[in-house]
């Protein structure tokens, strides 16, 4: 009996004491009744997030969202009638505690053409609230709900076509933090993508109307982080220092496709992967699903533009995905040094260029064969298989590789040769005067064609006394002699 | 009132007679395919046949509700029961008999009370879903566009323009039925709008609360890819009967037989 | 007694009559559903008009007679509602049901429904025109739609309607009883 098996005993017996605490039936994170007066949260328009709750109970929390249609510039020169949750794309960010209760006030702007409800993904109840927000223009919904589930959700309305309420821009986020809040960052960001739909191509300018038929087929005109290409580039930038922590929240409102979400430069130190509680560590790039969101975070070391992307690249490139979080700051050349050095390569030979041998091929294949064919295929083949050891020239290596260069050995029986190349050879031979004794391995990769070519090639080079093999040559050859073991290295 | 000037030089004719936009044309009957289910099982749609009748051209304009209001003083803006007709009933008018838009533009902000007591006052009524639903299935040349993707491009980029610009005035191009505007103006009320309850949340199509709506759920559209159809049915049936918008006007219907279908 | 001279009872009802006259005389309130004047038939076959229930508290629904699935449980639900009632409150109320199908829910079928319902002397059921069907629906907020075989699809919503035919409250729940009903009828 010891000491530590007394402390977990009392553990066990003091987080027993504390769940017997919660009334019976009550589901985990609901935290009581709120208490203390309704506090009226703070929205905040992306890419900015309300701050830090630093509250220690669960209150009651009134949120007022307005649905406003309005039309605003998608790209430059390029006009959208989006329809919002206060009057951005994406939509208010809304950062509760869990099990808070929210009231909430879902108001639909008299200028407003449509009806428009409102589905939370962290709500617990019939359509996310939707089936009790459903407001026409110029009036006011209310419904209340506790936010049972801490994590960082989805909003979007859900008014039929669905699909294209979403796809015109409602949706949002909606921060439920854990009760003892998030650790501590210098920054947090706000960022959605979502994929637009629209008559005219991508860029073309004036009004554009939404194209259902684009929305069916999955094929968005526009991909883009926050509403509109360029919404954070250039003077709209995200800003940090280097040596500073930043927590992105990121969502995807779709309506279509997912996300492959990468910055590039940096890798995610943590991240909190589909918004869940768990997460996963040094992580390059994200999937985050069409009516989904994660957490991202990383420390900046080095200064410079990071380019926030869906790594789908075409998507980056050519229909908007881009965002810019700018981080300034002193160099670190330890960590990233920059360009060293510019110098000039000259590369190898360019790779085997087998044209030759495919026209040999092909003129084969029209009975019409002939050796100038046979010739420039086998210069092509020997190169890389032959002159490995014997050398481009034909020279072998004195004492080791015999050369084929005005080879007596090769003049004085071709058919021996040829045995070589397809069955290998070793022990003693004498070469243009020279003693060798290697190992030559059998040529199994080579095919009669091959072969054929590269016994005319060798006997048409070099001082070689010249003549032809053919493939059906090779072929009695090699079937004349069993097969030896095969070529190792 | 509308004044003209002849070409008798010394006379100044004015004719108490409304402009054109209050003339009917007859729409001839049919067996029409809703989109919405009118049998008991709400995935079939059951075809149902439309008797004749007679449907106003032009939606009702402003002169027309001005001169409306001016004979029946129980409907100016400030006297009408808020039963009837809640704080927004008219609230772009300037004053309670001065229209804040323009004569020709289609009246906007009114309530399915005011529309009824309009159409009455001229011996006609508001038409069912069904009868405008027939009627705008025709585009110029068709009785029934309604599968042409162009048609239905055409109406969604409608509700995709802002709300808040100044209406135009009614006379758009007539369709094959010589009825004008029934898309691309204003919405317009119908006589059974409370027969339109799809769910609040629209996503529950296909999984009936058999008990919320007496033997079926809200209503599913059969055709999903209505679309235009579908957004004006949320509209619709978003809105109580003493509701009214800066987007949503009305036009009358006769029975040619005298009888409500 | 002189004929100059009134009897207690006479000078009673005249005093009734005063005071109902000065009550009518008091305004309907703008948003009172008895601001509608529609031309209702109870199941007696009287001509009904509903702006007389004020001065009472009412529970109202709409219904068809030949509604077999929800119907009923709308007239139990009232009964029950009523039942939860302590007997001073629920003395003065009354109980109105309104016919969506005015073809077939004709005066004798009305009564049939009444018998069947056990709906005593506190219940009317009344029937009207198409028109002022739809309007009826209309300012009570209830749905309603006519199918191809003559069925309708119509929401279930309970209704109280305080003194001045205001609407008080109302509930879509059947077969229990919603507080917020009673709360508005202990209220009135």
């Amino acid at each position: 009996m010891n000491a530590r098996f007394v402390a977990v005993v009392l553990l066990l017996y003091a987080s027993a004491l504390v769940q017997a605490a919660k009334p019976a039936g009550a589901a985990a994170g609901d935290f009581g009744p709120p208490r203390g007066a309704p506090i009226r949260a703070v929205l905040t328009s992306p890419p900015h997030v309300p701050p830090p709750l630093s509250r220690k109970f669960p209150a009651k929390v009134i949120v007022e969202l307005e649905v406003i249609e309005k039309e605003m510039q998608i790209s430059e020169g390029v006009n959208y009638t989006f329809w919002t949750f206060g009057g951005t794309v994406p939509g208010s960010f809304i950062r509760v505690r869990q099990g808070d209760t929210v009231e909430f006030h879902l108001k639909n702007h008299p200028s407003s053409k449509m009806p428009h409800n409102i589905d939370l993904h962290g709500v617990t109840g019939p359509g996310g609230g939707a089936a009790s927000s459903f407001t026409a223009p110029g009036h006011e919904s209310q419904f209340t709900f506790k936010a049972l589930n801490e994590g960082i959700y989805v909003y979007h309305c859900a008014t039929a076509p669905v699909g294209m309420h979403v796809a015109n821009g409602m949706y949002g986020l909606i921060l439920v933090e854990p009760p003892q809040g998030l650790p501590k960052v210098d920054h947090e960001f706000y960022v959605m993508q979502g994929d637009f739909y629209t008559t005219g191509k991508y860029r073309e300018k004036g009004n554009q109307p939404f194209d259902m038929e684009k929305a069916i087929a999955e094929q968005p005109t526009y991909v883009v982080f926050n509403g509109a290409e360029g919404s954070l580039t250039g003077d709209k930038a995200m800003k940090v220092k280097t040596n500073q922590t930043v927590r992105l929240f990121v969502g995807n409102g779709g309506p279509n496709l997912v996300s492959s979400f990468h910055v590039i430069g940096a890798i995610f130190d943590k991240v909190r992967f589909e918004g869940g509680t768990n997460a996963q560590t040094n992580v390059q790039t994200t999937l985050i699903p069409a009516g989904g969101a994660a957490i991202a975070e990383f420390r900046t070391r080095v200064p410079g533009s990071y380019v926030l992307v869906d790594h789908s690249i075409f998507r980056a490139f050519n229909k908007g995905a881009l965002a810019i979080l700018k981080v300034d700051g002193p160099e670190n050349k330890a960590i990233y040094s920059g360009k060293e050095l510019d110098s000039v390569y000259l590369g190898d030979r360019a790779g085997p260029n087998l044209a030759a041998v495919t026209r040999a091929t092909e003129s084969q294949a029209r009975g019409a064969l002939t050796l100038e064919d046979q010739v420039h295929a086998g210069r092509q083949l020997f190169a890389g298989t032959c002159s490995v050891c014997h050398q481009a020239n034909g020279a072998g290596l004195a004492g080791v590789f015999p050369p084929l260069a005005k080879s007596d050995y090769l003049a004085a029986d071709i058919k021996r040769s040829l045995g070589a190349v397809l069955h290998g050879l070793s022990g003693k031979v004498t070469v243009n005067g020279q003693e060798y004794n290697s190992v030559m391995p059998p040529m199994n990769q080579l095919n009669d064609d091959e072969v054929a070519h590269i016994m005319t090639y060798v006997l048409n080079s070099w001082g070689n006394p010249g003549g032809r093999v053919t493939a059906d040559d090779v072929k009695v050859q090699r079937a004349a002699t069993p097969a030896a073991k095969p070529a190792t290295h | 009132m509308r004044c003209s000037i002849p070409p008798w030089p010394a006379l100044l004719v004015c004719s108490a007679s409304v402009w054109a936009a209050g003339d009917y044309v007859a729409v001839p009957g049919g067996r029409f395919e809703s989109a919405l289910p009118q049998g008991p099982v709400s995935s079939i749609s059951t075809p149902v046949a439309i008797a004749p009748f007679q449907l106003r051209a032009e939606p009702v304009t402003n002169a027309e509700f001005l001169a409306f209001v001016r004979s029946h003083s129980d409907w100016q803006r400030g006297r009408t029961p808020a039963l009837f007709a809640d704080a927004r009933y008219l609230l772009d008018w300037k004053a309670p008999l001065q229209p804040g838009a323009a004569d020709a533009a289609p009246v906007v902000n009114v309530s399915w009370f005011a529309a009824r007591a309009f159409c009455e006052s001229e011996g006609a009524r508001l038409p069912t879903w069904l009868e405008w639903e027939y009627a705008a299935a025709a585009d110029e040349t068709r009785q029934d566009a309604r599968r042409d993707p162009r048609w239905r491009q055409r109406i969604l980029s409608w509700y995709a323009r802002p709300g808040n610009t100044p209406l135009a005035a009614v006379g758009g191009a007539a369709n094959r039925f010589g009825v004008q505007d029934l898309h691309g103006l204003v919405w317009e009320w119908v006589d059974d709008f409370n027969a339109l309850f799809i769910a609040g949340d629209s996503r529950t199509q296909g999984d009936p609360d058999l008990l919320k709506f007496c033997g079926a759920g809200a209503i599913s559209v059969i055709d999903r890819d209505s679309y235009a159809v579908l957004m004006r049915i949320a509209l619709l049936s978003s809105l109580a009967a003493a509701d009214s918008t800066g987007n949503l006007g009305f036009r009358c219907a006769r029975s040619v037989d005298g009888d409500l279908p | 007694m002189s004929r100059f001279q009134m009897s207690r009872r006479q000078s009673l009802q005249w005093l009734g009559l005063a005071f109902a006259t000065s009550a009518m005389a008091t305004e309907l309130p703008g948003d009172s559903v008895y601001q509608l004047r529609v031309p209702l038939t109870d199941q007696h076959g009287r001509p009904f008009d509903w702006a007389s229930l004020r001065g009472q508290p009412v529970l109202a629904s709409m219904f068809y007679s030949s509604c077999d699935k929800v119907c009923p449980m709308i007239f139990e639900t009232l009964h029950l509602t009523l039942k939860a009632l302590p007997a001073r409150e629920r003395a003065p109320v009354k109980v109105l049901m309104i016919s969506f199908d005015p073809t077939r829910d004709t005066v004798p079928v009305l009564q049939r429904t009444a018998q069947a319902h056990a709906c005593d002397e506190r219940w009317t059921l009344a029937r009207t025109d198409e028109a002022s069907t739809r309007k009826i629906a209309a300012a009570l907020g209830v749905q309603y739609r006519r199918l191809s075989n003559g069925e309708f699809n119509h929401s279930s919503t309970l209704l109280m309607l305080d003194l001045q035919g205001r609407i008080a409250a109302h509930s879509g729940s059947l077969g229990s009883v919603d507080a917020a009903l009673l709360k508005a009828l202990h209220h009135v």
